[in-house]
């Protein structure tokens, strides 16, 4: 009896343990912490899509260093709690050596907190980089985000006063989550040392039923340029109502994943998108490479919105290649403080990282439009270097 | 006057999803916290429809409220109606539930990004201009257009039409209602039906004004705001509620700060319900029993 017992009892045990998500032994555990759903899934969600892609297709090909690499996805909904949690979980329970966050700036400190307390790397992909990747970085946190506060908003301002044929009103419009408020704040005070006239500056919720009143305040501050640095939704919404209301000035917003298609949606010659990354319309290899492998794969989001997640993968294969097998959290940042990745144009230079500097030497950005008169996409500034220090 | 008009505007898409929560109180005494998801989800439908039948926009219109209608009846039919007898909190729990379901489900079907049903029905959105120098997009004009049909028929639906005195009597007293043999399972599936379809059609507006996207479910949670300062089982109340709200909300974003709109509508809540628990038009007898 009490053998049988026993026995149904290890068969129960050996049932559960069968159940439940293994994690493999035999191949690099890394963790994913996204915005897969809720309102910013648009922006946090395809670099996810496009580093599952990128890891698969180097699976397929034999892993990194003969292992494979696993990928435990888990979503946040760019709720702070939830990537707390899910962070927790990726650190203990499933003891993975890097985690990746793909999520809105409210959900970095609990993540920090929790790496921080693991001592395992974080890099931040998808998700816009904050200052400590910045010299001098915090010893965990790297980023290969295009976009970077500081950096962005200079690059922007000085694109608006080079292109600009008489004195610049500028209006700011920011979406109210730390990051973008900070960074439009810092463009704000920029501008005024450029020689800008700043006229006014509209912070909006995330969930907004109808942004035509902030763009009604907006537009009565009579700006000629209107300068957006926020997750998509706000910087576009904001411009389709300032449209919609009459205003017929020049908006410069920040390239987001969505902004290829956006341009040819909205067909307007005076909205200018700026970011590091190149646009599939240059149809360069590495972009034909990405539309094939999507294809392939039938990923849910379009091939042109998976630079992100495509350029953390070229990161992630990099630094698991120097970090070797078998490999700790201590080899993986090791690793990840000495690498320089050929982004093979997807950027305007590589991604190089040091001990000091968790972001890149030089930021590279380009300037878009739509061009009526051709009715397509052009570049209207071809790249150009920031240094980072 | 576009400050007038910004009122409305933002009046016309709370009233719109106001209802809805509405229809459903007054029949049952469950307040669907997964009305923003169906809103959501009619919309998602109206984009799917329009992707389907390219070139007739009128039968994706159609079908797509056809179906928005078709998911509130059986949302009622498949889950609600197991919780009649139980608790109305049960029956709030499972509201919730359903709305998580609704989000995964729109992930995994139309992804997170944002999707544009104005364009897929080759439609497009000019604005009209308006006395005083104002202006209102077609699509905004349409939804405070919408509301008007909208409210005008479900008043005299509910005061004219047997079933909407039915649905009344369901809402007074479910036993009585009964014992005068009227179908209650019905009327409780049709006023999810009516719900779901009120809710759509504002999201299905929205989504062509602004694009659509999972946003849409904040602001369906938001619209509760003015539903219960009017009142939760008044449909009047809903109306005025919804003026209030959004005519505190847009002052503020223009004369305060942008950033109290997002607090404007509760902070109208909260001293409606430090002055008046039962809201403006609610019944006092109603909100005790909850």
């Amino acid at each position: 009896m009490l053998r049988l017992l026993t026995g149904a009892l290890t068969g129960a045990l050996a049932a559960v343990a069968l159940a439940c998500p293994t994690v493999a032994q035999d191949a690099y555990v890394v963790g994913v912490s996204g915005a897969l759903t809720g309102p910013a899934a648009g922006t946090n969600a395809p670099p996810v899509e496009g580093l599952r892609l990128y890891v698969d297709r180097l699976n397929a090909r034999g892993g990194v260093n003969g292992k494979k690499i696993q990928l435990i996805v888990l979503d946040d909904q760019a709720e702070p709690s939830k990537a707390a949690a899910n962070a927790k979980r990726l650190l203990t329970q499933d003891n993975v050596r890097l985690l990746i966050l793909s999520s809105l700036s409210s959900t970095y400190a609990p993540v920090i907190a929790e790496t921080k307390r693991a001592n395992v790397p974080l890099m931040l992909m998808g998700a816009v980089c904050p200052k400590e990747v910045y010299p001098p970085a915090e010893a965990l946190q790297f980023c290969t985000t295009a976009y970077a506060g500081g950096y962005d908003s200079r690059a922007a301002l000085a694109f608006i006063k080079e292109t600009a044929k008489e004195p610049v009103r500028i209006g700011f419009a920011a979406m109210a989550i730390p990051l973008s408020r900070g960074e439009i704040d810092y463009a704000e005070g920029q501008a005024k040392t450029a020689g800008l006239t700043p006229v006014d500056k509209e912070v909006i919720p995330p969930p907004t039923a109808d942004y035509t009143p902030f763009a009604t305040k907006l537009k009565d501050a009579d700006p000629n340029w209107i300068f957006s640095w926020a997750p998509w939704v706000t910087e576009v919404k904001t411009f389709e109502a300032l449209r919609r209301l009459g205003w017929e000035g020049d908006y410069v917003a920040w390239a987001h994943i969505e902004a290829e298609a956006e341009l040819a949606r909205l067909k307007d010659g005076k909205f200018y998108v700026i970011g590091a990354n190149s646009l599939f319309q240059d149809n360069l290899p590495i972009h034909r490479e990405i539309v094939d492998e999507a294809k392939k794969s039938n990923v849910r989001y379009p091939a042109e919105q998976l630079t992100e997640g495509w350029i953390g993968g070229l990161v992630l294969e990099a630094v698991l290649t120097r970090a070797g097998w078998p490999t700790d959290a201590d080899k993986i940042r090791a690793a990840m403080e000495n690498v320089k990745v050929d982004t093979q144009g997807l950027r305007g230079g590589p991604i190089e990282w040091s001990k000091d500097n968790h972001f890149r030497t030089r930021q590279y950005y380009r300037v878009y439009r739509w061009d009526p008169a051709k009715s397509a996409i052009v570049q209207a500034k071809d790249w150009v270097p920031y240094d980072v220090k | 006057m576009q400050l007038i008009v910004n009122i409305t505007v933002l009046a016309a898409i709370y009233a719109l999803l106001a209802c809805g929560y509405v229809l459903i109180y007054r029949v049952s005494r469950v307040m669907n916290m997964a009305h923003g998801e169906l809103a959501m989800l009619g919309a998602y439908l109206l984009y799917t429809t329009a992707s389907l039948f390219v070139g007739h926009p009128i039968v994706a219109i159609a079908m797509a409220v056809v179906l928005s209608l078709t998911v509130g009846v059986l949302v009622y039919v498949v889950l609600m109606r197991r919780m009649t007898g139980e608790m109305v909190l049960a029956a709030i729990l499972t509201t919730i539930a359903i709305g998580v379901l609704i989000r995964g489900f729109v992930v995994l079907i139309w992804s997170g990004a944002q999707q544009h049903p104005l364009q897929t029905l080759n439609f497009s959105n000019p604005s009209i201009a308006l006395v005083g120098g104002a202006r209102i997009s077609t699509c905004a004009a349409l939804l405070v257009l919408m509301t008007v049909v909208v409210y005008g028929a479900l008043f005299a639906f509910l005061r004219f039409g047997s079933w909407g005195i039915r649905m009344r009597a369901a809402g007074q007293s479910p036993l009585l209602a009964a014992q005068r043999g009227i179908n209650l399972n019905a009327i409780y599936a049709l006023a999810w039906g009516l719900s779901t379809l009120t809710g759509s059609i504002a999201g299905m507006l929205i989504a062509l004004d602004s694009g659509l996207d999972q946003t849409m479910v904040v602001i369906g949670l938001k619209a509760f705001a003015p539903a219960l300062v009017g009142g939760l089982d008044s449909l009047v109340g809903a109306l005025v509620g919804s003026l209030i709200v959004a005519g505190a909300e847009v002052l503020a974003i223009h004369y305060i700060d942008p950033l109290l709109s997002d607090v404007v509508p509760f902070l109208v809540l909260l001293a409606m319900l430090i002055v008046r628990p039962w809201g403006l038009f609610g019944t006092r007898e109603e909100l005790d029993r909850v």
